[in-house]
């Protein structure tokens, strides 16, 4: 298996790297940075946005002090025929956790979000699968570490074809 | 939804009228000790090193406790008499915070965005 392949993978990004990746023709669920693709990504940062539209999704920012990521968080598990051919029991409990998650977000945490990496109206963003309310003020320090570590050492390297 | 504003990362030290972020409305992201807070205003003063800032806290909904740690992410607004205060939209306690690591690796973080 190839180590560098980062397709599947939560690459953990500062905002500013986030914001410069490039959708991939004919692609819809992949990115590129730096002529790797990307399909998922993980951010932490302070929530200083919040539009809830219970049943129905909430969308919210999160600035890591490089910048601002957009996130969407769907709630419409139960009513959205994406889910309708699914278990109904398995369909209620990822409604539940995502509610779960909805109710954690507030303005002023600071916030661990996974998620895919997709586009609304030209606009990067991540629609969300999971979230963790970070209590340690200093996890945000080692996030950024975290990610100019990785950059430097894993994302930027070339791919050198077998 | 409107693209809401990133806070720039500065040092309260760094924000003197010569800094790019010594501007009006400019969005930053701040730290300090809490070293006085008037509650018929909501402005409070913090301090970091030898530097202090003034910050309006009327909208946030936090616990302003004299002495703890905060992180505050606002607007910049310069007053008549060229004196800066903190409008806040965000505010949180960072009590624990490791504030050399955090000095550290912002500068860190800087040295990487500049070689991007």
């Amino acid at each position: 298996m190839d180590a560098l392949q980062l397709l599947n993978t939560h690459v953990k990004l500062l905002a500013f790297d986030f914001l410069t990746l490039k959708p991939i023709p004919h692609e819809p669920t992949s990115f590129s940075r730096k002529g790797r693709r990307l399909s998922r990504a993980e951010t932490v940062g302070i929530v200083v946005s919040r539009d809830f539209k219970p049943n129905r999704f909430i969308k919210f920012d999160i600035d890591d002090g490089t910048g601002c990521i957009p996130c969407i968080l769907w709630l419409n598990q139960e009513s959205s025929p994406h889910f309708s051919r699914r278990c109904p029991s398995h369909v209620r409990l990822i409604a539940q956790m995502a509610a779960e998650f909805a109710s954690q977000v507030q303005l002023g945490v600071i916030a661990r979000v996974r998620g895919r990496i997709t586009s609304y109206r030209g606009n990067l963003q991540i629609t969300v699968s999971d979230v963790v309310i970070e209590r340690d003020p200093n996890s945000q320090i080692l996030h950024w570490l975290d990610c100019l570590r990785l950059a430097r050492n894993c994302y930027d390297k070339v791919m050198v074809p077998p | 939804m409107a693209t809401i504003a990133s806070g720039a990362l500065v040092n309260l030290e760094e924000l003197v009228q010569s800094s790019p972020h010594f501007k009006h409305g400019i969005s930053l992201r701040v730290i300090g000790k809490l070293q006085d807070y008037d509650v018929e205003t909501a402005v409070a003063v913090i301090v970091d090193r030898n530097a202090s800032l003034k910050v309006d806290t009327q909208h946030l909904n936090i616990n302003l406790r004299i002495g703890s740690i905060f992180q505050f992410i606002g607007e910049l607004l310069l007053e008549p008499d060229h004196e800066a205060i903190l409008k806040a939209r965000v505010g949180r306690n960072i009590d624990g915070m490791d504030l050399n690591l955090y000095r550290q690796s912002l500068q860190l973080l800087r040295d990487f965005q500049a070689g991007r």
